[in-house]
């Protein structure tokens, strides 16, 4: 069992999201700010973190910056984004996210992507 | 004729040059200040020439030199030809060019003083022997004449009027026209009397009775300029002339007998010939004087009858002319004379016209303000908009022209009419019309200003509008998407079975509100990039990546349902070919396109082809689909519009693909390129360049 930070302003997402890793038996702390993000990503250590990248306030970039910043660098960052942003992947990529899933979400598509990681 | 003439102009200027010389006595004499003039001087011996001293001599040079030295003038000689020297004149270089013969057309250009220096008349030299006897013997001659002179122009309309083939040589001066006579490159010459009997003899020439153009020869000066020299030359001259010891008759004395009184050639002398020259020189006198008395009476009854027709003439002028004509006597305003236009146009008879006076014919407000006006035009042409009064009492506008005349000895006043109602009335017309049209031109100029006004106003508010569809656009993008994209994840996570089994009707009813959520969701993107590609506000990101790999992707994603129609999905062509382009926007353009094949096409297969042409990376999708009709090729691209028939099954859609696939494409400059046949199924190719241009 994995513990797996989510970073989620969406309450239903987030839901959603933590439904289906918890049916692959994982751990979920649930950050509904980019700054909680931070916070709980320093304080619980997740083995990934899966970044919503439209935040209010700080965005999941700017969080994914942070977290970096914070030493944390081997734990994988996986950005989750509308389909109109994904084009941006080289901006996910210099920000620190290793991989990225697209909205909407499919549990198959999480599954496969959390595992490629873990 | 001419000569007539001339004696008859040249009394009158006599005349005037008198009345204005007795006053003249009385005015205060010449100013004392040395006043500088020029005077130019060219080759016309006696009357004016340069002596073998360099210096001007003649009788003008004697007579200007005495009228200096009386006005205290200093002057300054200006050497030249005779027609350099009226062209100095006309510029003002010099002030007076001396022996200038008197006409109206000069008087325009130079200004003359009224008393004569000299009479003279022009006269025919030739070789002697010539046998030239009259004017009619130089019929066939060449003759030569100083160019730019009345004698000239005189010459040349005798010529004519008396129908001869004369050769006229103008010359820059009387030598130059001697010495040719002389050397035989022309018969005669003319020149005037003075040069004549000074030089003929000197060539070997000798008079001819051949005799015109008496002309008085004044001193000209530049037009306007120089009326107080003019003043003085006058004044003096009158002086001179009338005391027979002056230097004017000095001069005239000496350069006409004194000098040129030749004395005979020796060998005639040796020869005993001179009684023998004096008796031809006698008889030749007495014919010469009987043939000029003849041709006088002949030009006096020809004057006469002149006069006569040139009367009628007048007459003829006024009684037929078209325009109305009155002749009015000044003072007493008594109608004098009217023509026929006049009465024909005024309805008066002429009985009654002569029994008016001119007020009589204006309607009352103009009477007392024309009698005002008549009696002060004395001596000047007049035109003027007034109104007459016809004899049926009708009023007209008239444009009136009228001058000084003298009428059967009667002080008078000519006057022209032209009946202007008609253009007055249509001027009123088009008056009130232009005005009409200004008001309206203006109207409309102030309403189209209200419009622009308005127009600027609703183009704030569209732009506005504009901003808010972007912001629109901008927030629908996320807002839209966050609810669906909930929807789609937990029918996802239902289907799946991961929140409990589902039975066999669960899972059809979820997967239709999957589906439905999906198209949903294709819509409003759609809908995005169209308002995104519209406002010019799409972004590209452009990376290297493999086409082929790329492709190969998409066709794997349609592998489930192209099996589930039994239709053979097949890629061929290269296994790798790597562009730079924008990747995501490349997928959606082939998903589209293979999602079209896959969609329309119902048994056969869909092809997918990927290769090269020459300077693009082509990707071409062709399918066994039910194809396109030609005339709906054109709909193809077009938004919203998917093409419909009785034969094919509806498709869900948003009708919106190949219209945001080939802005895409252009975008990314490249195409798309279709060919179908209806039946028979399409190709779609997608090109792609090789090579991106760099962008400035």
């Amino acid at each position: 069992m994995k513990k797996i930070l989510i970073v989620e302003d969406n309450e239903k997402n987030m839901y959603l999201i933590s439904f289906i890793i918890g049916t692959m038996g994982h751990q979920v702390v649930q950050a509904k700010t980019g700054e909680e993000g931070v916070a709980l990503a320093v304080a619980e250590r997740p083995d990934l973190i899966l970044m919503d990248i439209q935040l209010p306030g700080i965005d999941g970039l700017e969080t994914t910056k942070r977290i970096r910043e914070e030493g944390i660098t081997a734990v994988p960052i996986i950005a989750v984004t509308s389909f109109a942003m994904s084009g941006d992947r080289e901006r996910l990529l210099a920000a620190g996210c290793n991989g990225y899933i697209e909205k909407p979400i499919d549990p198959g598509t999480i599954k496969d992507e959390i595992g490629a990681f873990l | 004729m001419l000569t007539m003439r001339d004696s008859i102009r040249c009394l009158h200027v006599l005349l005037a040059a008198m009345a204005l010389f007795f006053p003249l006595l009385f005015s205060p004499p010449a100013r004392a200040e040395a006043q500088t003039v020029t005077v130019g001087v060219y080759e016309n011996a006696p009357k004016v020439f340069t002596a073998e001293s360099g210096k001007p001599a003649g009788i003008f040079i004697d007579i200007i030199e005495h009228i200096a030295k009386t006005e205290g003038w200093e002057l300054h000689y200006v050497h030249g030809t005779w027609g350099e020297g009226l062209s100095r004149l006309e510029k003002g270089e010099i002030d007076l060019m001396p022996d200038v013969a008197y006409t109206a057309e000069r008087e325009k250009v130079y200004s003359f003083h009224r008393i004569p220096v000299l009479n003279g008349w022009s006269q025919v030299y030739a070789r002697k022997g010539s046998g030239i006897q009259s004017f009619l013997d130089l019929n066939g001659k060449r003759v030569v004449a100083l160019e730019q002179t009345i004698q000239l122009e005189t010459f040349r309309r005798l010529a004519s009027n008396f129908a001869l083939k004369i050769t006229l040589i103008p010359v820059p001066d009387y030598k130059t026209g001697f010495q040719m006579i002389a050397d035989g490159r022309a018969d005669a010459g003319v020149t005037n009397r003075f040069y004549g009997l000074m030089n003929g003899r000197k060539y070997g020439l000798e008079d001819t009775p051949v005799m015109f153009d008496p002309a008085p020869f004044f001193f000209a000066a530049h037009k306007g300029l120089n009326q107080p020299l003019l003043d003085a030359i006058d004044r003096d001259l009158a002086a001179l002339k009338k005391d027979p010891k002056s230097a004017y008759y000095a001069s005239m004395g000496r350069w006409t007998t004194e000098e040129v009184q030749f004395k005979l050639p020796v060998w005639l002398d040796v020869l005993g010939l001179v009684l023998g020259v004096a008796l031809i020189t006698s008889l030749a006198g007495a014919v010469l004087l009987k043939s000029q008395v003849k041709a006088r009476t002949r030009q006096l009854e020809k004057i006469n009858n002149d006069l006569t027709e040139s009367e009628q003439r007048y007459r003829h002028l006024f009684e037929h002319n078209p325009a109305p004509m009155l002749i009015y006597q000044r003072g007493t305003l008594e109608m004098l004379a009217v023509n026929d236009a006049f009465v024909n146009h005024y309805g008066y008879s002429r009985e009654a016209a002569l029994s008016f006076l001119l007020t009589d014919l204006y309607p009352d407000e103009e009477k007392e303000k024309i009698a005002t006006m008549a009696a002060g035009l004395k001596g000047l042409a007049y035109v003027g908009e007034w109104h007459h009064r016809k004899a049926d009492g009708s009023i007209m506008t008239i444009m009136v022209r009228s001058h000084d005349i003298e009428y059967w000895g009667y002080d008078a006043r000519i006057a022209v009419i032209s009946d202007v109602t008609e253009m007055k009335q249509m001027e009123d017309q088009l008056r009130n019309v232009n005005e009409t049209l200004d008001n309206k031109v203006r109207e409309r100029t102030a309403q189209l200003e209200q419009k622009n006004l308005e127009l600027e106003g609703v183009n704030e508010k569209l732009k506005e509008l504009d901003q808010l569809k972007s912001m629109f656009i901008a927030s629908m993008s996320h807002e839209l998407r966050t609810p669906l994209n909930s929807i789609i994840g937990f029918t996802g996570i239902l289907l799946q079975g991961l929140a409990g089994t589902l039975n066999d009707e669960q899972r059809k009813q979820l997967s239709m509100v999957k589906g439905s959520s999906q198209h949903l969701l294709e819509l409003i993107t759609d809908i995005i990039d169209l308002s995104k590609i519209e406002a010019g506000k799409i972004t590209l990101t452009i990376e290297p990546f493999d086409l082929a790999a790329l492709t190969r992707d998409i066709v794997e994603s349609f592998r489930v349902t192209a099996d589930r129609k039994s239709l053979k999905l097949i890629v061929e062509g290269s296994e790798r070919l790597r562009i730079e382009s924008d990747m995501r926007r490349i997928r959606q353009v082939l998903v589209n396109l293979v999602g079209n094949a896959v969609k329309f096409t119902d048994e056969g297969e869909v092809r997918i082809a990927i290769g090269t042409d020459a300077d693009s990376a082509v990707v071409a999708v062709r399918d066994s689909g039910p194809g396109i009709k030609a005339e709906d090729m054109s709909k193809l691209f077009q938004y919203f519009s998917q093409i419909t028939s009785a034969d094919l099954p509806k498709h869900e859609g948003t009708g919106l693909g190949l219209y945001i696939s080939r802005k895409l494409m252009i975008l990314l400059g490249g195409g798309i390129q279709v060919e179908s046949e209806f039946g028979r199924g399409s190709t779609f190719a997608v090109s792609v360049p090789l090579q991106r241009e760099e962008r400035a």
